[in-house]
């Protein structure tokens, strides 16, 4: 009681339309969907990016040295903290827009047992998607004349707490 | 009783599955969202990156000669615990002649860690 005809064109049907459903699939698996909480990726990757630049800074070039973190802060040198620390921050494979910025606060425990807080280098913040790194400094000898506006830092041994605020423009 | 109607089962059934399918699918949708919001912030709340940094800074405090200076350590935990809320602590054992023992310890009030270092002389 089977009829066969029309088998060519059963089986064509039937192909065509697992053809459609997995196209469809496919389609549709490749696109990522975000949603609102996603945006902890983001702040994870900039956090990272933050933490292994000041890692980097903070590492001395040779043995016995000091590191360019505790050069700059030493001698108070925002420029050089400025360009290494943007430069690194700011490494594309090809040239792009400098588009990371930052506020570069120093905390420190100073003479009369208080923490205080000064800005080392800042750029205007406003209100971005920003997260917030820190990197320990020993400053060996400190001297505390580099920093007339701090005058109740302590001279010699001494660490201080860097914190820097990250975003992009 | 009549006969039952045979036709038609084919596409009934194909219905049952695709709809079946985009239930599944709806449900992976759902899922994705929580996943994605615990695996980042997982990583974002474990504090790997402050953890490194101050065994590195403690081991340049006994490289330097500095370990035992009561005001490293006064600087360190006190800012440590204003700054950033966490609980530094370090002590320095010389036991001589078999080595030096520095132990570490950080509490952020989620993670506690504890370290022992021995320097073999």
């Amino acid at each position: 009681m089977v009829s066969d005809s029309g088998q060519i064109y059963t089986i064509e049907g039937v192909a065509a339309a697992i053809l459609m459903i997995v196209t469809a699939y496919l389609v549709v698996s490749s696109t990522t969907i975000i949603t609102q909480q996603d945006v902890h990726i983001i702040d994870m990757q900039l956090e990272q990016l933050g933490n292994d630049a000041l890692a980097m800074m903070d590492t001395p070039d040779s043995f016995g040295n000091n590191s360019t973190l505790a050069s700059a802060i030493q001698v108070n040198d925002t420029t050089v903290f400025q360009d290494t620390f943007l430069d690194y921050v700011n490494a594309y494979t090809v040239t792009g827009p400098e588009t990371m910025r930052y506020n570069a606060t120093i905390s420190y425990r100073s003479s009369t047992e208080d923490i205080q807080t000064f800005i080392f280098n800042a750029s205007p913040y406003y209100r971005e998607n920003a997260v917030k790194v820190s990197r320990w400094v020993y400053l060996p000898y400190f001297n505390n004349t580099y920093y007339p506006e701090q005058s109740d830092m302590r001279s010699g041994n001494q660490t201080v707490l860097l914190e820097v605020l990250l975003w992009r423009q | 009783m009549a006969p039952m109607n045979e036709q038609g089962q084919w596409i009934v059934m194909l219905g049952f599955i695709i709809s079946i399918i985009l239930v599944f699918l709806a449900l992976i949708v759902n899922q994705s969202a929580l996943v994605g919001k615990t695996t980042a912030e997982g990583v974002l709340e474990f504090p790997k990156a402050q953890i490194q940094d101050i065994r590195e800074e403690i081991m340049e405090y006994y490289w330097n000669g500095a370990i035992d200076d009561v005001n490293l350590m006064s600087d360190t935990r006190n800012i440590s615990m204003e700054k950033k809320g966490a609980i530094i602590n370090y002590t320095y054992d010389p036991i001589s002649p078999f080595g030096d023992f520095i132990s570490i310890h950080y509490h952020d009030g989620t993670t506690d860690y504890y370290e022992t270092i021995e320097i073999e002389k």
